[in-house]
Order: C-alpha cells, then sequence, then structure tokens
C-alpha cells in the first residue's frame, strides 16, 4: 500500500512538473486549442464536400464521414502519444542533461519514463475532449447514442496496446538516441493502413489483412461502433479481445526490450548520451 | 573504521564508436577504451576523500559507477556496503550526486519547486519533505530566493543548488564531481569555503570529490587518490603519499655572496639542480644526501650560505605521480 501511494505521488508529482513547466510558455496551449478548431473545420467542410456522394464503406459508421473521421482523428493522438511520449521523454532528458540527475534519484527508470508521459496523455485528453466538443456543439456531430463506458473500456485498453510500441521505441532513443525505427514506421503504416481517414474496408483485398495486424484497426472500430452507433459491450468484444491480445503479446516483448536497452547504455555508459 | 566505499580490481571498458569505413570492413571487430584498470579503492567513513587526476584519467567514470549509472567491466565495488550492480536501488538510497551540469535542472521552474520534485523522486513523505527542503536551502544559503526561477540563479547559486539536491536525501555519503568547474575563481572560492564548512567541518560527511584542482583537494581532503590513465597511482593521507614523494630530498640551496663556484649544474651529487629564476645564487636541488652536495660545492671552492627542505605541496606531489606514469 505504502508504494503504491508512493507511486502515486510519483506520478503526481511528474504531472505537476510538466503542468508548471507547460503554463511558463503562455501562448503554447491557446495556439494548441486553436489548431484543433482549424483541424476540425477542415474535416467539417470535407464531408460536407463528400456528404452528397454515397459510400457504402460507411453505412456500418452511419453513413455521416465527418463522424467517422473525426473519431479517427481524435483517438489516432492517443497512438501517437503513447508512440512518441515515452521516446521523446528520454531524449528530452538526454538532451537537456536532466535524466542523469532523474537517474540517481530512488525511482526506477520505468518509473520515470512511464511518469515522463502521463501528463501527456492527460493533455491528449483534454485536447480529444476539446476536439469532440468542437464536433458536437459547433457542426453537429451525433453522440446522443454513444456507450460512453466501452469507449472508454476501449481507449484505456487501446493505450497499454499502442504503450507497447512506445516502450519498444524508447528502447531504441535508448541506445540509438536519433533514428529510431518503430515509432515511423509504426506511425506511418497506422496512417495507411489503420482507418484513420477511410474505413479498412477501402483498401485493395491483398493489403486488407496487413491492416488487422493493427491495433489501431480494432481501436478505431470499436471507438466508432462504441460513440456512433453505441454499440453493446457484447458488440465490442472482439475488438477488446483482439486489443488484449496484442497487449499480452506485445507489452512483455517491450519491456523486456526495455531493460536489456537500460542495460546496453550502461555498459557503454552512453545512458545521458544525445 | 567502517569503508563506506571500496572497489576491487574495478575495470570499465568503453566501446570505442566506429566510422562508416571500420563498420564496412570490419563489421564484427570490437574497439574498446580503457577508462579504469584494476581500481582497489577504500574509504573509510566520515572521510573527505579527493579523487584527483588529469582530464580523461577516469574520475568520472569511477563516480559513474560508484553512482550505479554505467555497469562496470571487471572487478566489484560497493557501496555503503551494496554491490553496485546487484543491489543499485540501496546504493542510491546511500548517495547524493552533485553534478556540475547546469542543465540537469528545469530552467522553468523555481529552486523550490525543482527541490520539490526531486524530494518526491527520493522517497521523502510530505510532511518531512517541506522541512528537508527549507533545511538545505539554508544550509547553501539559497532560502531566500527559492521561490525565483533556476534561470535567473547565477552559475554560483546553480551550483549551490545542485549540492542543496545532492543533500535532499540525507545521504551517508555524497559525490561531487568537479563542482567549482564552471566558476570564476572568487565564486569558485566561495563556494569551496561553503563546502569546507557546511560539509566536511559542520555535517562531518563521507565525501568523495572528484577534481584536477589540487588547491581544492589540498583543502578540503583528508585522503586522496591520485588516478591517471585509469589506474590508481597513489593512494592514502595527504601527509603520507608526501611523505613517500619526499624520500624526496627537495632542498632550497643558497650560495654565498662569495662563493666562487656558482655553476651548480656541473655537480653528478644531486639527482636535479634547478636554478630559481631571476636569482643566481639560489636553487632548487633533489638529492638522497644532501651533505655530499654540499661538500661537493665547498670542495669545488664554493661556499653555502644557506639550506633549506622545500615543503613539498599537492602540486609537487601531483605533477611528480604524473610524470613518474609518463615515464614509464
Amino acid at each position: 500500500m505504502r508504494m503504491l501511494i508512493l507511486l502515486l505521488k510519483k506520478l503526481f508529482a511528474f504531472v505537476k512538473r510538466d503542468f508548471l513547466l507547460e503554463i511558463s510558455y503562455r501562448i503554447s496551449f491557446l495556439l494548441q486549442v486553436f489548431g484543433i478548431f482549424i483541424n476540425v473545420s477542415v474535416f467539417f467542410f470535407l464531408s460536407k464536400l463528400l456528404g452528397s456522394a454515397q459510400m457504402p464503406q460507411l453505412a456500418e459508421y452511419g453513413g455521416n464521414y465527418f463522424a467517422f473521421v473525426l473519431i479517427g482523428i481524435a483517438f489516432n493522438y492517443y497512438l501517437s502519444v503513447a508512440l512518441n511520449s515515452l521516446s521523446s521523454s528520454i531524449r528530452e532528458g538526454q538532451t537537456m542533461g536532466t535524466l542523469e540527475a532523474l537517474l540517481v534519484t530512488q525511482t526506477e527508470i520505468p518509473t520515470i519514463i512511464i511518469s515522463s508521459s502521463v501528463y501527456s496523455f492527460l493533455f491528449t485528453t483534454v485536447r480529444v475532449i476539446i476536439f469532440i466538443i468542437i464536433g458536437v456543439f459547433v457542426y453537429g456531430l451525433d453522440l446522443s447514442r454513444a456507450n460512453y463506458v466501452g469507449a472508454v473500456v476501449i481507449l484505456c485498453i487501446s493505450i497499454v496496446a499502442f504503450s507497447s510500441f512506445g516502450i519498444l521505441s524508447a528502447s531504441f532513443v535508448m541506445v540509438l538516441k536519433r533514428g529510431d525505427p518503430v515509432a515511423s514506421f509504426f506511425s506511418g503504416i497506422s496512417w495507411l493502413l489503420g482507418g484513420v481517414y477511410y474505413p479498412v474496408s477501402i483498401l485493395p483485398s491483398w493489403l486488407k489483412p496487413f491492416s488487422y495486424l493493427l491495433p489501431i484497426t480494432y481501436s478505431l472500430e470499436g471507438m466508432r461502433l462504441a460513440l456512433i452507433k453505441g454499440a453493446s459491450f457484447y458488440n465490442l468484444l472482439p475488438s477488446i479481445f483482439s486489443l488484449l491480445l496484442f497487449t499480452a503479446i506485445l507489452m512483455p516483448v517491450s519491456i523486456y526490450s526495455f531493460q536489456y536497452a537500460i542495460r546496453l547504455a550502461k555498459r557503454d555508459g552512453s545512458l545521458t548520451h544525445y | 573504521m567502517k569503508a563506506v566505499i571500496e572497489t576491487f580490481n574495478l575495470t570499465k571498458h568503453y566501446p570505442k564508436i566506429k566510422g562508416y569505413k571500420d563498420l564496412a570492413l570490419h563489421p564484427f571487430r570490437k574497439q574498446y577504451t580503457v577508462a579504469l584498470k584494476n581500481v582497489n579503492l577504500r574509504i573509510e567513513e566520515g572521510c573527505f576523500f579527493g579523487l584527483l587526476g588529469p582530464n580523461g584519467a577516469g574520475k568520472t567514470t569511477l563516480i559513474k559507477i560508484l553512482s550505479t549509472l554505467v555497469l562496470p567491466t571487471e572487478g566489484k565495488a560497493f557501496v555503503n556496503g551494496y554491490d553496485v550492480v546487484q543491489q543499485h536501488r540501496h546504493v542510491r538510497q546511500s548517495i547524493g550526486l552533485v553534478v556540475n551540469d547546469e542543465r540537469s535542472f528545469y530552467w522553468r521552474l523555481t529552486a523550490r519547486q525543482n527541490l520539490d520534485f526531486f524530494a518526491t523522486l527520493n522517497n521523502l513523505s510530505s510532511p518531512e519533505k517541506e522541512g528537508r527542503i527549507d533545511e538545505v536551502l539554508h544550509i547553501t544559503e539559497l532560502y531566500k530566493d527559492a521561490n525565483r526561477r533556476f534561470s535567473d540563479f547565477s552559475t554560483g547559486m546553480k551550483q549551490r543548488l545542485a549540492i542543496a539536491r545532492g543533500l535532499l536525501s540525507d545521504p551517508a555519503i555524497i559525490f561531487l564531481d568537479e563542482p567549482t568547474r564552471s566558476l570564476d575563481p572568487l565564486s569558485a572560492r566561495h563556494l569551496r569555503k561553503f563546502i569546507k564548512e557546511e560539509i566536511v567541518c559542520k555535517h562531518n560527511r563521507t565525501a568523495l570529490l572528484a577534481t584536477h584542482n589540487l588547491y581544492e583537494a589540498e583543502d578540503f581532503c583528508t585522503h586522496i587518490a591520485i588516478i591517471n590513465n585509469g589506474a590508481i597511482k597513489a593512494c592514502g593521507p595527504i601527509d603520507d603519499i608526501k611523505a613517500q614523494i619526499k624520500s624526496g630530498r627537495s632542498y632550497i640551496l643558497r650560495l654565498s655572496p662569495d662563493s666562487r663556484f656558482t655553476e651548480l649544474g656541473l655537480l653528478t651529487s644531486a639527482d636535479s639542480i634547478l636554478p630559481v629564476p631571476e636569482d643566481t645564487r639560489t636553487f632548487y636541488v633533489e638529492s638522497a644526501n644532501i651533505a655530499l652536495v654540499i661538500s661537493d660545492i665547498i670542495n669545488r671552492g664554493g661556499s653555502v650560505e644557506e639550506c633549506t627542505l622545500k615543503t613539498i605541496s599537492l602540486d609537487d606531489v601531483f605533477t611528480r605521480v604524473i610524470e613518474d606514469t609518463q615515464e614509464r
């Protein structure tokens, strides 16, 4: 119990640190909100253009491209944070020079790295909420049937599954410093095949099976069904199980890789190099 | 006395970074740089220990191994009785590391916010944290500036905050890696005075100071080790090392004004004779038998006005040890 309280205090300390640093750059937050507004507007007008065309691939998501793409983009933010925040917290510590001071504290490296990304997830949640609020209240996105509990469950499992790739990416940054192949490859391939901007069913039949190898496909599928169609837990089970399977396979591999990377960096004396 | 730091044949090899040509021609050949060679060290509780050596001697590598930031290639190291590889958590509970890199703080946070963050990471509970932060801010004379941003601090204040951070968890052992390196002479003198009074005299901590500043080491270290090319060349209490070197026979010899023999360079009875600049009658003489040198001078028609034993400084010790190593 004492360990858990200590851990939560440390998580809070990292969130507080990042929040204080964030608000010290006063104009940055406002610019980010403005960026979200522009983003939503672009896709609203794009969907108006496409609105008159019949798109059978969107039928299972209610036929509305705006709702489809808004959820795709919003939850792709999480993928992006999960993929990049762990490695960027290491990179930032290396280049800023704070990593060495953190590593000699009585906090373990995994706790330091994971806690460093908590603020990014919280901030992304705020961004996604703003994104959806603009969609609902300004552009009339209909979420009246949404299964919010189901969406939160899908989101939580997705974050853990995506973070496996993030931990793997962090392992590369720990050793290679720059030129991490995981984040750039996985991020690009997820945009292409994961169904962020268009349904997976639009892909050619030879390419479609590859999309099922990506957790984001199941994540966005489940999220859209929960929020747009209000799908029940029973209907969300295929997505939930697929994401759990990804987590069960990827997480141990990632953790092992990360521990190996730390050992390698300590052996080479490059833990704090950049 | 209990040893709080002990190393046994501690060795560290760093892999060399290969160029593109080497990678293409010899992709599997491994090349290493030797940073530490069979280092055996014993530092007792309450000792202020100086680790002296030129740049690249291996001082920082040794401190990084003892701080669990780098793994040794061979040998063993124990800090406060804990193995630095197997029991790194316990080691980190026992140490405070003061690095000279002012980038190791968050520049846009205040001194207090920085210390609060690092105190939480050092498992200090909320009630003791506030008290401890105030205490280290008082010790480092930064209490009044605690709510100023770190970026507004002078280099000396930044270094004192680094010491405050090192003291936060009230560690048994404190490592100071060249704490005055980036300071101007006045700030360095102030910080040295502060370290001596607060860390050495008042709090009597075990401290390991890595430095190439001999004045600094002589000022507050009781024991030293001289390290060069990764190997310990001399180790022990400063006075013992000076005595060893002095077997040492350094003298200042002054000829009488009427001495008919002044060409002391011709003497073969001394190991070395150097004239004192801008003084034709005074010489630095090194010899195991000064009586023989003096009688040699007298036999050649000279006369000696004064001969005094030269006090050996740490500078002399350091230079002699390093030169001996290079000659070998």
